[in-house]
């Protein structure tokens, strides 16, 4: 029941998404209905800018590669910090103000730097979804129970031996959280990055079909995106169940 | 009179670590030969932004107000009706049953994907940034004020129930206070989204406001109004989060904040 909740409030939503649209008779470029919005990605498409399968490899393949990226880049650095106290005093502070930036005005700056399409794109998705997973996995390395370390210390435990034994399993939590909050930012990242500059890519359709206030597509897109969206953060779910079947999730997921 | 030297102390640290971070800037254009189409020196900026001659050419008072108003306009809305809507889905059970899970679901949402479909909806320019920035910033506000709400000492209820105390009494002098701290959670977590929203509405289509001179300077390649504009936009944001910790501080100084502040 618990699982089949979701997908039926969606379903209720298109329901009556649909039902508002014939009943209100709601011209087609301001809403159209669910069901157009379908069939335009099943149907043939002559436009070679409707090429579905094109578009969707590309977005696809910018939310993966800059999610993967992210997390073992974001993860690395949060050890090293957590490793060293020096560095961490000395970058923490840095990276807790940066993170409160809204670092996506600074897309446009790196379209400038690296030019358009995927690289470009992968680089803004990172940027945005890379703080959060060190902040996360940070705080986690570093909640740890006083008496734990003590007595492992008693022990002639070595420090890498507490980082194995006892910081990466505990942080587990923290970074899944981090992860998930990843997992959203790059499929924003990626979107974002292909409205300000691309040639393909979901974002690429959205904001091409609204210079021709051509809707149906908008939405199609727009549903694709928040199923990577939606998969991506499943995925990790799942991952985090598997990982750590004894933790609940720790924090907020944004 | 200690807390005075102390906070004089870290403000000057702060100004000097500034001082550095723009010398080093400055140094390493000079001596690298950094072009400016790639990266302006602290000198090109402050004249974008001060230069009598430079200056007025960008407009910078229009812009910054508009997309302060955006920002301003959007961060109201969103505490003030995701205050009311959380105490609605609190104060009612089939409130909660019906809303809820729309909130879940559009919280999932990659919600800035959303932006073009403002503009189709509102045209160009204020309304539209307005209501994409009250999109994305919408939700986290909603979620914690009813995690807050929601999150009472059990035995405080009985409690005061055992004392007859009325639902609105609950709500007024147990509930309300004491979900203050994820109030503020959320609403810092909005005023960065807030922010953010703005500046994406204005990359989208706008003809003012800082994310369009952003966009309109990449096109010319033109990157001292770029950093100038995001130097704007930082302190903007910084300004209204600061503006939040500091009414956090004033209107509950028993506490300390609840959750972290994750961007």
């Amino acid at each position: 029941m618990k699982y089949l909740k979701t997908p039926l409030v969606i379903f209720v939503l298109l329901v009556i998404w649909q039902t508002a649209v014939i009943l209100f008779k709601i011209p087609e470029y301001i809403l159209p209905t669910p069901v157009s919005a379908l069939e335009h990605l099943f149907l043939p498409q002559p436009d070679a800018d409707y090429n579905w399968v094109m578009h969707i490899k590309a977005t696809l393949l910018e939310i993966v590669l800059a999610f993967a990226v992210t997390s073992v880049a974001g993860i690395s650095i949060a050890i090293l910090l957590a490793w060293s106290d020096a560095i961490r005093r000395a970058s923490m502070p840095l990276f807790v103000f940066i993170n409160s930036l809204p670092i996506i005005a600074v897309a446009p700056l790196l379209l400038l730097w690296s030019g358009y399409g995927l690289k470009t794109n992968i680089i803004i998705a990172f940027l945005i979804s890379f703080f959060p997973v060190v902040i996360n996995t940070g705080t986690g390395l570093a909640s740890i129970e006083e008496e734990l370390l003590d007595l492992v210390k008693y022990l002639h435990g070595t420090k890498l031996q507490v980082f194995m034994k006892l910081r990466i399993p505990n942080s587990l939590p923290f970074i899944f959280t981090g992860l998930k909050i990843c997992s959203t930012m790059c499929v924003v990242g990626a979107i974002v990055g292909e409205f300000i500059a691309s040639d393909r890519g979901l974002g690429y359709i959205i904001i091409n079909s609204q210079y021709t206030m051509d809707s149906p597509p908008i939405y199609a897109g727009l549903m694709l995106v928040s199923l990577f969206g939606v998969a991506l953060f499943g995925l990790v779910s799942l991952a985090e169940r598997l990982c750590i079947p004894w933790a609940r999730p720790a924090g907020q997921e944004l | 009179m200690n807390t005075t030297i102390r906070m004089t102390r870290s403000f000057l640290s702060k100004a000097l670590y500034f001082v550095v971070v723009i010398g080093l800037w400055q140094a390493a254009i000079t001596v690298f030969k950094i072009k400016e189409f790639i990266v302006p020196s602290p000198l090109s900026v402050f004249q974008a932004l001060f230069s009598p001659e430079i200056a007025p050419q960008y407009q910078w008072m229009t812009h910054i107000g508009t997309t302060m108003g955006e920002i301003l306009a959007s961060f109201t809305f969103t505490a003030v009706f995701g205050f009311i809507l959380s105490l609605f889905i609190t104060w009612s059970r089939f409130a909660r049953a019906v809303v809820m899970p729309v909130i879940a679901v559009f919280n999932s949402l990659p919600k800035i994907a959303l932006a073009p479909l403002f503009l189709i909806w509102f045209g160009y320019g204020f309304a539209a940034n307005v209501m994409i920035a009250i999109l994305v910033a919408f939700f986290p506000v909603v979620l914690n004020t009813t995690t807050g709400l929601d999150s009472v000492d059990e035995d405080l209820l009985d409690l005061v129930r055992y004392l007859h105390a009325s639902k609105l009494q609950i709500f007024i002098k147990i509930r309300i206070p004491m979900s203050l701290p994820y109030v503020f959670a959320g609403l810092k977590i909005s005023a960065t989204l807030a922010v953010v929203g703005a500046i994406v509405g204005e990359f989208v289509a706008s003809s003012q406001g800082l994310g369009f001179l952003i966009k309109d300077s990449q096109a010319m390649m033109n990157t001292p109004p770029m950093f100038a504009s995001l130097l704007l936009i930082s302190a903007i944001g910084l300004g209204l989060f600061s503006f939040i910790a500091l009414m956090e501080k004033v209107l509950m100084p028993w506490n300390r904040p609840a959750s972290e502040e994750l961007g």
